[in-house]
C-alpha cells in the first residue's frame, strides 16, 4: 500500500515537471538543429554543427531575439533519415518549433514535404539546385521547397563560378585551344547534383566537356582513374566527392603525374583537408562563402567571440564550415528579429522576413557572411563565390583567395 | 499462427483445423483485435511524434517481414533489401507521376513491379546457396543503387523524385493523423497475409526447402519454383513498405536506399526472430525505439546543468551510436532466436506457474 502511494506521488511529481516546464517556455521560442557528429558526413558536418550550436548559445547570452530566448537542441541523428523525421516529427508537435537548422541532402530532402505543410522555415547546409526553386517554375524542379533556405551558392552555382574562373584563367596562362574539363565524382545525388548544369555552361565558355570520370565515395586507389584523366589530357576537373575519396585521387593522380588543375566543391576543401592529403595539394582549387579564419575582415571579430562558446581558449583555428555554419544561424537571427516586430516569430513570419532585404549582411558580420538576396520567387541568396587556392608547401599550409567570382542570375538556372 | 518451433508437451492438436490457426488461442485473438481498436484512436491520443514512430515501424515492418519470409522461413539470404524497397518508393511515384494511376493503386502496382525485379535478382538462387548467394544478391544492391543515380526518367537521378500524397474521393490523406490509418491498414493487411501464407501449401514448401531442400525435392517440391517465389514475395513485401514510405514523405531521394539499410532490415529480424512473423514486428519496434530511447536519455542529460556542455552531448553521441551495436551484440549472444523465443519463454513460464519444468 505504501509503495502504491509512492508510485503515485511520483507519478504527480513527473506530470507536474511536465506542465511546469510547458509554462516557463513563455518568452521564448523553439529552434531545432539537426547535425550529423557521427554519422558519414560527420567529418564536415561536425565543423558545420559547431558553427550553428555555438552560434544560438551566443545569441541566447546576448539578449536572444531582441529580449526573447532562444530554446534550441542539437540531435545528431548520425544521417539517417527516419531518426531525422523523427526528431523533426518531436519538435514539431511538443515544442512548438518555428525554426531549423539541418544539415545535409538526407534531412533535408526528406522534410521538403513536411515544412511545407507545417510552414516552418529550414536553413541547411544542403546546397543542391533545386532547392532555390520556391514556387518549381524550372521543369527542372521535382518538388518546390517553399520552406527552404541556405546560406551560400547552390552546388551548381560554384560550379558554374569555378568554371568561369577555369576560363578567366585558361586565358591568363595564354592556353592554346579548347581547355578540356572532366567531372570527377561518385555516381550518387551529391557530386551529380552540379554534373549537367555545370557541363552545360562549361561548354557555352567554350570548354570542351570529357565523359565523366566515375571514383567511388570512398577512399581508394584511383589510380586507374587518374590515368584516365591523363589521358584524355583534361586540364580542369571539378571533384564532386568530398573527404577520404577526395585525398585518395589526390595522392594518386599525384603518383600518375596528371597535370590537371583540381577544381572541388565546397566541401572537398579546407585546412585540415589539405593536411591530411600531404604533398599532393599543389594550387588545389576550391569555392568557399566565407572568408577564411585567418583573413583580416571586420566580421571574425564576432566570428572568433561566437568560436569561444566551444573552445574559450580561443586557440582552435575553425575551418569555414563553420563560419557557414555562422552565417546561416545569424541569417535565421535577423530573420526572427524582423518577424518579431512585424506580427511575432511564427514559421511564416520568418520566411517573409527572409525576402524583407536586399543585399542583406547580418549586423557585426560584415566582411564574413556574402550579401544575401532571397526572393518569394528565387531562392538563389547569395550569387557570390569566392575563389581559394589552397597548396601543402611542405606541411605549412597556405590558403589565399583568388578571386570572388559572381555567378549571373539566369532565369533558366533557377533550381538548376 | 501455425508454430513451426518446438511446442511444449501437453500442448496436442487434434484436428488440421487446430493445427492451422492464424491466432494460437481465442484469447491472443481478442488481444489482436482489441489492440488494433486501440490504435485505431491512437490520433486523438498521442502527438506526432508516437504517430510518426509507429508509421515508421508500419513501413518498415512490412519490409522486414518480406525479408524474413526469405531469411527466416525459406533459408535463401538477401543483401539487397534496402534497394528493392527503395524501388518500391520510386516505382510509386513514378506511375504516379508518369501514368497518373492513383496513389492507392500505385502501391500495390509498385509490389509488383519490385516483385519482377526482385525475382530477377532472385535467379541466381536457383543455383547458388549460403554466401555465393549473399554476394549475388549484393550486387542487386549495387546495381540497383546506380540506377537510381543515372535513370533520370525513372527516379529524377540527383534531383529525386516527387510523390503525391495519398488520395480517396478527395480525402488526402498528408498528416501524420491521417497517414496512420493507412499505416496501419497496409501493416495488418501485409501481417495477415504473411500469417496466412505461411499455414498455406506454399508455406509450408518454404519452410520444407529451408529445413532440407533435399529432402523437399524428393517430396516433389520444385526447388527453383520455391526459391525465386520467395524472393518475389520477399521483394513485393519491400516494395510496398517502399512505396508507403515515398507517399509518407512526399519525396524520394536515391540517398537513402544504401546497403546500410538492407543490413538494418537483416539486423531486424535477426533480433526479432527468424521464421517468426510477431517476432518480426517486435524486432522492427525494438529498433525503431533504440535510437529514440537513447536519444531521450541524451536529452535528459543536456537537461542537467553539468551535462548540457558539447564535450558531454558530443561524447554521448558517439556512446549512443556504439551502444546500437552493442544491443545488437548482447542480443546475438543471450537471445540468439530473438525476441519471439524471449516472449515465447516468458509466456510460459507465467502459463506453468509455480510447476514449471
Amino acid at each position: 500500500m505504501h509503495n502504491h502511494k509512492a508510485k503515485l506521488t511520483s507519478l504527480l511529481i513527473v506530470s507536474a515537471l511536465c506542465t511546469s516546464q510547458q509554462t516557463f517556455a513563455e518568452d521564448s521560442v523553439f529552434v531545432g538543429h539537426l547535425a550529423d557528429m557521427s554519422g558519414p558526413t560527420a567529418f564536415v558536418g561536425k565543423n558545420y554543427a559547431d558553427g550553428v550550436r555555438d552560434s544560438l548559445a551566443y545569441i541566447n547570452e546576448n539578449g536572444g531575439i531582441n529580449g526573447t530566448k532562444l530554446e534550441y537542441e542539437t540531435i545528431d541523428y548520425a544521417y539517417k533519415v527516419p531518426q531525422a523525421i523523427a526528431a523533426y516529427k518531436k519538435w514539431h508537435s511538443r515544442k512548438n518549433m518555428v525554426a531549423m537548422q539541418g544539415w545535409g541532402t538526407a534531412d533535408t530532402e526528406a522534410l521538403i514535404s513536411f515544412v511545407a505543410k507545417d510552414k516552418l522555415p529550414v536553413f541547411s547546409a544542403s546546397y543542391s539546385g533545386h532547392l532555390t526553386d520556391p514556387m518549381g517554375k524550372n521543369p527542372h524542379t521535382k518538388k518546390p521547397a517553399p520552406y527552404n533556405f541556405f546560406y551560400g551558392a547552390s552546388y551548381s552555382d560554384a560550379c558554374r563560378g569555378l568554371v568561369q574562373w577555369a576560363a578567366e584563367d585558361w586565358q591568363k596562362k595564354g592556353g592554346k585551344g579548347k581547355p578540356k574539363f572532366t567531372h570527377i565524382g561518385a555516381n550518387h545525388p551529391f557530386p551529380n547534383a552540379p554534373k549537367e548544369a555545370c557541363a552545360e555552361y562549361a561548354t557555352e565558355l567554350g570548354f570542351d566537356v570529357q565523359p565523366a570520370v566515375v571514383i567511388s565515395m570512398k577512399p581508394g586507389d584511383f589510380k586507374a582513374q587518374c590515368l584516365s584523366l591523363k589521358s584524355s589530357g583534361s586540364n580542369y576537373g571539378y571533384i564532386g566527392n568530398l573527404g577520404g575519396s577526395v585525398l585518395s585521387l589526390v595522392k594518386s593522380c599525384n603518383t600518375v603525374g596528371t597535370d590537371i588543375q583540381f577544381m572541388s566543391n565546397i566541401w572537398g576543401g579546407d585546412k585540415k583537408i589539405f593536411q591530411a592529403a600531404g604533398e599532393g595539394i599543389k594550387d588545389y582549387v576550391f569555392p568557399a562563402m566565407t572568408p577564411f579564419w585567418t583573413d583580416q575582415v571586420p566580421g571574425m571579430k564576432l566570428v572568433r567571440e561566437i568560436s569561444k562558446q566551444s573552445d574559450p581558449s580561443g586557440q582552435e583555428e575553425r575551418v569555414h564550415h563553420y563560419i557557414r555554419g555562422v552565417c546561416s544561424t545569424f541569417f535565421m537571427k535577423e530573420a526572427m528579429e524582423w518577424a518579431k516586430d512585424n506580427g511575432g516569430i511564427t514559421g511564416e513570419n520568418i520566411k517573409k522576413a527572409m525576402y524583407a532585404r536586399k543585399d542583406w549582411v547580418p549586423a557585426g558580420l560584415e566582411g564574413v557572411c556574402l550579401a544575401g538576396n532571397w526572393s518569394e520567387q528565387d531562392h538563389r541568396g547569395t550569387n557570390q563565390v569566392y575563389i581559394y587556392k589552397g597548396n601543402y608547401n611542405e606541411g605549412n599550409v597556405v590558403v589565399e583567395e583568388l578571386s570572388l567570382v559572381t555567378i549571373e542570375r539566369r532565369d533558366a538556372w533557377l533550381g538548376f | 499462427m501455425s508454430s513451426l518451433t518446438m511446442r511444449p508437451c501437453g500442448d496436442f492438436r487434434t484436428s488440421y483445423k487446430q493445427d492451422n490457426t492464424i491466432f494460437e488461442t481465442t484469447t491472443i485473438k481478442n488481444v489482436a483485435i482489441f489492440a488494433i481498436a486501440l490504435l485505431c484512436a491512437a490520433p486523438y491520443l498521442v502527438d506526432a511524434y508516437y504517430l510518426t514512430l509507429f508509421i515508421q515501424i508500419s513501413y518498415l515492418g512490412i519490409a522486414a517481414l518480406g525479408l524474413n519470409i526469405l531469411v527466416g522461413y525459406t533459408g535463401q539470404i538477401s543483401l539487397g533489401h534496402g534497394a528493392f524497397f527503395g524501388f518500391g518508393a520510386f516505382a510509386s511515384a513514378w506511375l504516379n507521376i508518369s501514368f497518373g494511376i492513383p496513389v492507392l493503386l500505385c502501391i500495390p502496382l509498385a509490389g509488383f513491379l519490385t516483385m519482377a525485379v526482385g525475382m530477377m535478382f532472385g535467379l541466381p538462387a536457383s543455383r547458388i546457396k549460403g554466401l555465393y548467394l549473399a554476394i549475388a544478391t549484393l550486387a542487386a544492391q549495387f546495381i540497383l543503387e546506380d540506377f537510381f543515380a543515372r535513370a533520370d526518367w525513372f527516379s529524377g537521378g540527383s534531383a529525386g523524385s516527387s510523390a503525391d500524397p495519398i488520395s480517396i474521393f478527395g480525402f488526402v490523406f498528408n498528416s501524420d493523423e491521417s497517414f496512420f490509418y493507412i499505416a496501419l491498414a497496409a501493416l495488418v493487411i501485409m501481417y495477415i497475409w504473411g500469417c496466412n501464407l505461411m499455414r498455406s501449401r506454399d508455406g509450408r514448401a518454404f519452410v520444407a526447402v529451408r529445413d532440407h531442400y533435399l529432402s523437399a525435392e524428393i517430396m516433389g517440391i520444385k526447388l527453383n519454383k520455391y526459391r525465386l517465389l520467395s524472393f518475389g514475395i520477399s521483394s513485393f513485401y519491400a516494395g510496398i513498405g517502399g512505396a508507403l514510405y515515398a507517399h509518407y514523405l512526399g519525396y524520394v531521394s536515391a540517398e537513402g536506399f544504401t546497403l546500410f539499410m538492407s543490413i538494418q532490415f537483416l539486423a531486424m529480424i535477426i533480433i526479432g526472430g527468424l521464421g517468426s512473423i510477431k517476432g518480426t514486428l517486435m524486432g522492427v519496434v525494438f529498433m525503431v525505439f533504440l535510437p529514440e530511447v537513447l536519444e531521450s536519455g541524451v536529452g535528459l542529460m543536456k537537461m542537467t546543468d553539468w551535462g548540457n556542455i558539447p564535450m558531454v552531448v558530443d561524447g554521448l553521441a558517439y556512446i549512443k551510436e556504439m551502444a546500437i551495436g552493442l544491443v545488437i551484440i548482447l542480443f546475438l549472444i543471450f537471445e540468439p532466436q530473438g525476441m519471439a523465443h524471449r516472449w515465447a519463454q516468458i509466456k510460459n513460464y507465467w502459463k506453468f506457474y509455480p510447476f514449471s519444468y
